[in-house]
């Protein structure tokens, strides 16, 4: 709690405590009286006996700004006190009775914020005379309606928790229960807000005085000195400088106090905050061989910097792909599928993420690309289509200038024609009346009919690889089909390749060629989607697989599910990641991970003991000739193999710096180069 | 909708200038005394008396003055015998054209700022434009004002410090003598503009459709100002809305300390020259034109956003 709070709270709060004791023990303090003249020269400039200089009648300016602090302060905790009793039981009834009281009461409240709050404050002063009870009670008196919201707020927040509900149920008084259960926990947010509201109520005060409404001479105030000050500020500028400087401090001071009390309890705020910037230095990447095909991704990491520690959401992912493909990328949310294509095409949030490894597009290193070649890459030659069709489209812009926007950006179509194109291709993904969905915004249309824009979006300057990322999740289950028809469509016209990530194994067996499977980040196994569904042998592949209800269960047949929870990617279990939830699991799973074994040339697979091979009793061989597991091989030894690309099932594992050894991986090329 | 709307308004309005009529009932003792003074004759005091119809029920008196207000009456100050409407309506320029000033320093300034900041959440930029607006909120506006002068009139001497040149005179000098003021004015909201922005920014560019127009090639200048500022700019609208208030409050402070002939300054003379009757009237024109004001913030929304359009 004490760090949370950051150094600026506690010099804040010093420095509050420094004028507010001023101001108490004012008294006490050896000062010249504040309406003493001639303590010292007329308009003299600071000096040791008058740190703050003198004022036209040779009064004392420390003394005067000390004096003032009592106004100021005395006003502020007086009209806070005021606000917060009235308005604090305002909010606790509208906040915990809701329904008839909540509206009487919050309807009242708008109409009160429906007012200029100075202006009023300056008139009813004006009527009804200006003194300190006065302008106590009217400022207090308008921090009613902020306060009662306030307090509704977090009231109403707490009224429908858990906790609160089973003490209703179980008959517990309500005024226990406000006094227990909610009191407490509005605490905290109250106590910022008194010091956002002393704040306030100093410059509201101030402003008064500034005017000189407020409390009447001879008593200081801090606005009535800036005021006094500003006629002769040529002369003399410290007698408008001091109490300047010292009232910005103390409304800065309570500000900040105010602001850090509110971090605590905002969990988006200071979830935020504590993100490290990553370092700068890239990951290591295994060695590889850059093939010729369309896309190729080796050995890629995105590793967030959090404050709970490093989240490896990507980690050491490699898989290829050629045109005319379809590519599933299968696994359980958290998996790292999405995270895998935001990775490939640098879509990553700015700060706390590094990325390490390689993408190529017909053989040019994407991770080497300047932001400005990326855009000329992304859009033109790849393309993405997200899962929720609801968030994909702006809200705000119509249908035809998000579609027409690549057109002009990219091919530099002029407004007109690339509206005219929009429309086409509106058209080509099944789209009636193109022209009129054009000048319609996205809330207007169907999820359906906003996946089928995003796709022709997509589509739209002609790319080489489309990534699909759960396109039809968030759709209706007939039109699920017609979308991945519509893409599958486009692929086969276009020739293009697509990345497919799902986690519905029905829809992956039907149009993937092939099929990489991610858990925590990793890839766990691998290969050309007839031989991975016929010949499972990863647990959690099969775990999937079984998950998949089937039409010829039995009714009410009980679902299976895979057990336990995805992992927390920011404290992975030993071993091999899925162990604690593999039913197969032994001890050499918890201690070591496996890395990539080879079931054919392109199937591989990531576990010790597989299903349905007699290598569920023996231990199998790996793909890497040395993994890092039966030992270190020394530095010597791994240069040599990295130095044999090509060589016979030979990957880059175990050269990925000493502080990854234990992360086994298969780079593509192990498998491909070994067929040339 | 709008019917609920309206309903609304007029009740807020209802309030609004009833609070401003029982102004006159907070006055201690003889009101007849506080606004003519002691020596003022009997005569004066009585008509004076059936003039405010202080023998009649308040809410009589509130009814037979709103209906005066509506044909846009506001009685005649006894102190300069000039119709408070008048006096006002003279006024109202100089303090429209004051607000209007602000409110573009201010939306000029934080719009750039805040996108700035949100471009790189938690970076250098971020983290001193942060800081900045930060102290700026906790700048009272009379003292930045001062602080203004000092730096701008006193010591380098390039702007007026007060005084004011109608525009009807010199736009030239119009624009040098609202300057100051204006930036004075405007700073204090920039800050608040500027967070909220900020902030509606960041979540903005965090939405699927920013990342999507990412991942069409679209230059990161683009995305922010033609995809991501407008959703942003909901809060932003509110808040523009809502804090007029603090800004006409402002006024009255800034055309005193600037010497500006508008409404606020006007108030401030008339409590000091007892003219209470001037006070009112301008104490409801004000608060008539924020509750108005508000109430066109809430149609604006409309235009911004498409989806309160329709629903």
């Amino acid at each position: 709690m004490r760090r949370r709070l950051g150094k600026g709270f506690w010099i804040a709060s010093g420095w509050i405590g420094l004028v507010l004791a001023a101001a108490v023990l004012a008294d006490l303090l050896p000062l010249p009286g504040y309406d003493e003249t001639l303590v010292g020269p007329p308009q003299a400039g600071p000096s040791l006996a008058h740190p703050f200089g003198t004022d036209s009648l040779g009064r004392d300016v420390f003394s005067r700004v000390v004096y003032g602090a009592r106004v100021s302060l005395g006003v502020g905790i007086g009209a806070v006190l005021l606000g917060l009793l009235i308005g604090a039981p305002l909010g606790l009834l509208a906040g915990y009775r809701g329904k008839a009281t909540d509206a009487v009461i919050m309807a009242v409240n708008d109409i009160a914020l429906a007012f200029p709050a100075l202006v009023f404050a300056l008139a009813v002063v004006a009527f009804a005379g200006a003194n300190l009870r006065n302008v106590l009670i009217v400022l207090g008196v308008l921090g009613v309606p902020a306060w009662t919201r306030l307090v509704r707020g977090t009231t109403m927040a707490f009224a429908g928790r858990e906790f609160v509900l089973a003490a209703r149920a179980l008959g517990v008084r309500d005024r226990r229960i406000l006094w227990r259960e909610i009191v407490p926990n509005v605490s905290v947010p109250a106590a910022s807000y008194a010091f956002l509201g002393m704040a306030v109520v100093i410059v509201a005060e101030g402003s008064l005085a500034f005017l000189g409404l407020s409390v009447q001479a001879p008593t200081p105030t801090w606005g009535g000195l800036i005021n006094e000050g500003r006629t002769i500020m040529e002369n003399a500028p410290h007698l408008v400088l001091a109490p300047s400087l010292v009232m910005f401090l103390t409304v800065l001071s309570f500000n900040v106090v105010g602001d850090r009390l509110r971090a605590l309890t905002d969990v988006r705020q200071s979830g935020l905050e504590h993100v490290r910037r990553a370092a700068a230095q890239p990951l290591p990447t295994a060695p590889h061989t850059a093939g010729g095909q369309l896309l190729q991704v080796a050995d890629l990491r995105t590793h967030f910097v959090t404050a709970r520690g490093v989240v490896k959401a990507v980690d050491g992912v490699s898989f290829s792909l050629e045109r005319g493909r379809t590519l599933a990328v299968v696994g359980e949310s958290g998996s790292g599928k999405s995270m895998l294509i935001r990775s490939i095409l640098d879509l990553l949030p700015g700060s706390g993420v590094v990325r390490g490894g390689k993408v190529y597009l017909d053989g040019d290193d994407l991770t080497v690309f300047s932001p400005q070649e990326m855009r000329q890459v992304l859009g033109t030659r790849l393309a993405a289509v997200f899962q929720d069709p609801m968030t994909a489209l702006n809200p705000v812009r119509t249908i035809g200038t998000q579609v027409a926007e690549p057109l002009r950006v990219h091919l530099g179509l002029s407004r007109k024609r690339a509206l005219a194109h929009a429309a086409v291709l509106l058209a080509s993904v099944g789209i009636p009346e193109p022209g009129r969905v054009l000048r319609r915004y996205p809330h207007q249309l169907s999820g359906g009919m906003r996946q089928r824009v995003t796709i022709a979006m997509a589509l739209s300057c002609g790319p080489d690889v489309l990534f699909a990322d759960e396109p039809t999740t968030a759709l209706d289950v007939t039109v699920q089909d017609q979308v991945l028809r519509l893409i599958h469509r486009q692929r086969q016209e276009r020739n293009m390749a697509t990345v497919l990530v799902s986690h519905d194994l029905a829809v992956v067996a039907e149009w993937a060629d092939e099929v990489i499977v991610m858990y925590a980040g990793k890839v766990v196994e691998r290969g050309p989607a007839a031989d991975l569904f016929e010949r499972t042998r990863m647990p959690y592949t099969e775990a999937l697989l079984q998950s998949v209800p089937r039409l010829t269960d039995p009714a009410h047949h009980r679902l299976r599910v895979i057990t336990g929870r995805p992992p927390d990617l920011a404290a992975l279990p030993s071993g091999c990641a899925f162990h604690p939830r593999c039913p197969y699991a032994r001890e050499r799973c918890v201690t070591e991970a496996p890395p990539l074994f080879q079931e054919t040339r392109e199937h591989l697979y990531a576990c010790w003991y597989p299903r349905g091979t007699e290598a569920a009793l023996a231990d199998p061989v790996p793909v890497d000739p040395v993994p890092a597991a039966l030992g270190d091989p020394g530095p010597a030894g791994r240069d040599r193999n990295g130095s044999e690309p090509g060589g016979p099932g030979h990957n880059g594992a175990g050269r990925t710096g000493p502080d990854l050894k234990r992360t086994e991986l298969a780079g593509p090329e192990g498998a491909d180069n070994r067929g040339r | 909708m709008i019917l609920h709307r309206l309903v609304r308004l007029l009740v807020v309005l209802l309030v609004v200038t009833f609070l401003s009529f029982a102004l006159l009932s907070l006055l201690p003792g003889d009101p007849t005394t506080q606004i003519l003074g002691v020596s003022a004759t009997e005569e004066a005091r009585a008509q004076l008396r059936q003039e405010l119809g202080l023998d009649d029920p308040l809410f009589v008196r509130y009814a037979a003055w709103l209906g005066a207000l509506v044909t846009g009456d506001l009685g005649t100050s006894y102190i300069t015998s000039v119709p408070v409407t008048e006096a006002l309506v003279e006024r109202l320029p100089v303090t429209i054209e004051l607000l209007i000033a602000a409110e573009i320093v201010a939306i000029g300034l934080a719009v750039p700022i805040g996108v700035a900041a949100a471009r790189r959440a938690g970076g250098t930029a971020d983290q001193a434009l942060t800081a900045l607006c930060f102290a700026l909120l906790s700048t009272p506006v009379f003292v930045l004002g001062v602080l203004l002068i000092l730096i701008f009139a006193v010591n380098w001497q390039v702007l007026p410090a007060t005084g004011w040149t109608p525009i009807s005179l010199d736009l030239g000098w119009n624009l040098t003598s609202v300057l100051l003021p204006a930036v004075t004015l405007g700073c204090g909201q920039l800050a608040v503009y500027a967070r909220l922005l900020r902030a509606d920014m960041i979540a903005t560019l965090q939405e699927d459709y920013i990342t999507l127009a990412r991942a069409r090639g679209l230059s990161p200048r683009r995305i922010l100002w033609r995809h991501a500022l407008r959703p942003s700019a909901i809060s932003l609208i509110t808040a523009i809305g809502l804090n007029l208030g603090a800004l006409i409050g402002g006024t009255v402070i800034i055309e005193t300390l600037f010497g500006l002939p508008g409404v606020g300054r006007l108030i401030v003379d008339s409590i000091f020259s007892r003219d209470y009757l001037t006070v009112q009237g301008g104490v409801v024109l004000i608060s008539v034109g924020y509750v108005l004001v508000n109430f066109a913030v809430d149609l604006v929304y409309a235009a911004v956003d498409p989806r309160i359009r329709y629903a």
